[in-house]
């Protein structure tokens, strides 16, 4: 494995996210550190200024939407490319920020789920470095499984018909 | 024979009823009779006009001039002033007494008083002008010989035409025709009659005939005297027209409207109220049935504003003995000082309760259909987590790192019980009810679930505390629904409490019964929450508990706290802590108790 010398900064909530993405971080050679929210990710940039930032959008007491604009604020900080991982690009609670943030912002995002390749080869273009063989390989691997196939569908299936759907399903 | 003419000669002179002077050429009245002295005063060596007129010069117009002249008889309609200087009207016949040769040497006046007449003839004229009536005197062959100026006015000229023809403008008789029939019997008729004007304008007249001259013929002269009653009949019309007005807007009102007047007759009973109480027949209902179905205080007294009774929510039976929920309001009818009955307004409150129920239905719904949107994002979370678990083991077995395996393992683990809950909260939350509502004791169910939690969160630094108002009353509630929006909202308080650094956590359980309302407080002194966050934790899945939330929770409280036609509050302060309150109005939980007995029914 080589090493990257690329620091991530990963902000979630979620302490099962947090550790999966540091994991597939790790895995490919690069430095990680976590904040579970935006107020915890601040103090960190404080002493330390990451190479990315891997955010979460909807988190308690800061959100991630907040922590961007602190990040715009601040000369150093803003410079700091983001990538934006976020269950919530569709729904009533996410979509508004979501819009917003992208009109603006860093342009570059991923729904949850996240397969481990798709995210180590986004960071790998924001931070405009070259996708590691072995990933490249995995991802041909994989690309056509079935498994995959419903992952994608899912993912990006719109609540209007999951709704639908459920209802379906309710009335029988 | 002698003796006769003696006779006259002395007496006759003072016994006829006139006033007698007579007159030389000079004027001089050099006899006159007692009637005469007593009608204009003392005479004797006066001049005429000094008595008739009482005036010191002689008239312009002598007429005993005329008399001496001619010699003829005239006869006159003459005003003077009588011995008291009152104006008088006489009539008077100058007669010249001739001598021999046929010369006039004096002149006799022979007057009579008719100043009475006079009085009433212009009385009867102006009656017959002034009187704000058509006034016509027909002859029997109903032509009209005289008319006032009014009627000529309002129906035109008169000359030589027939009432018909004034009145109506028709050729012929009227079928039906009062002065016909007072020609007959001499009687007064009346009668309503419709005519056209001058101007062909309708108009409405009330008229009286009434004989005026009879003869042994029979009557020869009616006199017509019509009023008019154009404006009046317009009036009524008017009067009429706002009492449908009135009579169709309390007819067809939403509310149940029943009047009495001040002899307890039912006056008004519209339809909205026959449809409250099943009412059936087409009779209104007396005095006494009313007594049976409405509430006895409609029937008492009025305070000083003239209200009977204000209740915003009673029953009432109607006719086939069912409890109809109402708003009943009754008041006093007052016209100034009269008192002219009492009313009822009665409002049935089944359709508002079932538009209320509907809505509680609706927002239930609501509650679900947001809850499958998040779903989708709870699914997406937990696919990540199966991802991220997969991954990890795998790069544990890949790196031979065991511990990494079982890091792995173990999110995969949480995320299958997370699947597992989300299931079971998810089928438990769609699961729509109306709750059963028993009494229960508010303060029992607290202190339960605080002997519940006591130990689990003093070992995690986090005291409960409870503070319970007297709650003497049972209260209708789903014991099980209650406690488990309590257990949520207690254990969600925990866990924002333990989360202190200083282990200082407190979570304090309130219970108050103040205006009909019950009110559950669990407040902790976590966290707490921005306004951000406080509007997305009832929306969706939302959780800030990172993986061991469904998001679930606070939905189902509140999907219990809308079943219970409550309502679910949140203050929170960041860094101070949390206090959410669920407030129930017991006239709602009555409401809901009851529907659910109806429905078992």
């Amino acid at each position: 494995m080589k090493k990257m010398n690329k620091t991530v900064l990963v902000v979630d909530d979620e302490a099962d996210v947090r550790n999966y993405l540091q994991s597939a971080l790790v895995n490919n050679g690069f430095d990680v550190i976590t904040a579970s929210d935006g107020l915890e990710a601040i103090e960190i940039l404080k002493k330390t200024i990451p190479d990315l930032i891997s955010l979460d959008l909807v988190m308690p007491r800061h959100s991630g939407i907040k922590f961007y604009h602190d990040l715009q604020k601040n000369k150093a900080w803003s410079k700091i490319p983001v990538l934006i991982v976020t269950g919530h690009a569709r729904d009533n609670l996410g979509k508004v920020d979501f819009e917003n943030l992208m009109m603006q912002g860093p342009g570059v995002y991923l729904e949850k789920p996240v397969k481990p390749e798709k995210y180590i080869e986004k960071v790998c273009l924001l931070l405009n470095i070259e996708i590691p063989e072995e990933l490249k390989k995995k991802q041909e691997e994989t690309e056509d499984s079935v498994r995959q196939q419903i992952l994608d569908s899912l993912s990006k299936a719109d609540t209007e018909t999951l709704k639908k759907a459920f209802e379906a399903l309710n009335k029988k | 024979m002698e003796n006769l003419h003696e006779l006259i000669a002395e007496q006759f002179f003072d016994i006829v009823p006139f006033n007698i002077a007579i007159n030389d050429r000079n004027l001089n009245i050099i006899r006159a009779n007692a009637n005469f002295k007593e009608y204009f005063g003392e005479w004797e060596g006066k001049k005429c006009y000094e008595i008739y007129k009482k005036s010191p010069h002689q008239c312009k117009h002598c007429r005993i001039q005329d008399v001496f002249n001619y010699g003829i008889t005239n006869v006159l309609n003459e005003s003077g002033y009588d011995k008291n200087n009152r104006l008088c009207h006489y009539i008077v016949h100058l007669a010249p007494l001739k001598n021999k040769d046929g010369v006039v040497e004096y002149v006799v006046e022979m007057s009579t008083d008719i100043t009475e007449t006079t009085r009433y003839q212009r009385e009867y004229d102006l009656l017959f002008e002034k009187v704000p009536s058509y006034v016509a005197v027909i002859d029997s062959n109903y032509r009209i010989i005289r008319a006032n100026k009014r009627l000529r006015e309002t129906f035109g000229e008169i000359k030589g035409k027939h009432c018909y023809e004034v009145y109506k403008k028709r050729k012929k008789r009227c079928r039906r025709c009062p002065a016909a029939i007072t020609f007959k019997d001499g009687r007064d008729h009346f009668s309503s009659e419709i005519g056209t004007t001058f101007s062909g304008e309708e108009t409405r007249y009330y008229v009286n005939t009434a004989a005026l001259s009879k003869n042994e013929k029979g009557v020869q002269l009616v006199i017509e005297i019509a009023t008019d009653i154009t404006e009046i009949t317009e009036l009524q019309d008017n009067l009429r027209k706002s009492h449908d007005y009135y009579a169709t807007l309390i007819e067809n009102s939403e509310e149940g409207i029943i009047a009495l007047n001040e002899k307890n007759k039912t006056i008004i009973f519209n339809n909205s109220a026959k449809k409250i109480l099943s009412w059936n027949s087409y009779k209104k209902p007396v005095y006494n049935k009313l007594k049976e179905l409405l509430p006895k205080e409609f029937f008492g007294n009025p305070n000083k504003k003239g209200i009977i009774v204000k209740k915003e929510e009673t029953t009432i039976l109607d006719t086939k003995n069912n409890e109809i929920p109402v708003r009943f309001n009754a008041i006093e009818l007052r016209s100034k000082k009269d008192i002219l009955g009492r009313v009822a307004f009665i409002q049935d409150l089944r359709i508002i309760k079932e538009l209320e129920n509907k809505r509680l239905e609706a927002e239930r719904l609501g509650a679900v259909g947001q809850t499958v949107a998040g779903l989708a994002h709870t699914i997406k979370n937990v696919l990540m987590g199966l991802e991220g678990g997969m991954y990890i083991v795998d790069t544990g077995l890949r790196q031979g790192e065991p511990k990494r395996i079982v890091e792995g393992w173990e999110i995969l683990q949480r995320n299958f019980y997370k699947t597992t809950d989300l299931v079971k909260g998810f089928l438990s939350f769609a699961k729509g009810k109306i709750p059963t509502l028993v009494p229960t004791d508010p303060n029992q169910i607290v202190r339960d679930i605080v002997n519940l939690y006591y130990e689990t969160a003093k070992s995690q630094n986090v005291e409960l505390v409870m503070n319970l108002g007297k709650t003497s009353y049972n209260f209708p509630l789903d014991p099980e629904g209650i406690e488990a929006c309590l257990t949520n909202l207690i254990s969600n308080a925990i866990d924002a409490a333990m989360m202190r650094e200083d282990k200082k956590g407190r979570v304090e359980i309130r219970t108050r019964f103040k205006h009909a309302t019950l009110v559950f407080e669990v407040s902790d002194n976590g966290c707490g929450m921005d306004s951000e966050v406080i509007q997305k934790i009832f929306t969706t899945f939302f959780t800030t508990k990172g993986n061991k939330g469904t998001g679930l929770g606070l939905l189902t409280v509140n999907k219990i706290v809308k079943e219970h036609g409550g309502s679910l509050e949140v203050e929170s302060k960041v860094d101070e802590g949390s206090t959410f309150r669920i407030i129930l109005p017991l006239k709602r939980l009555e409401m809901i108790a009851k529907q659910a007995q109806s429905k078992k029914k």
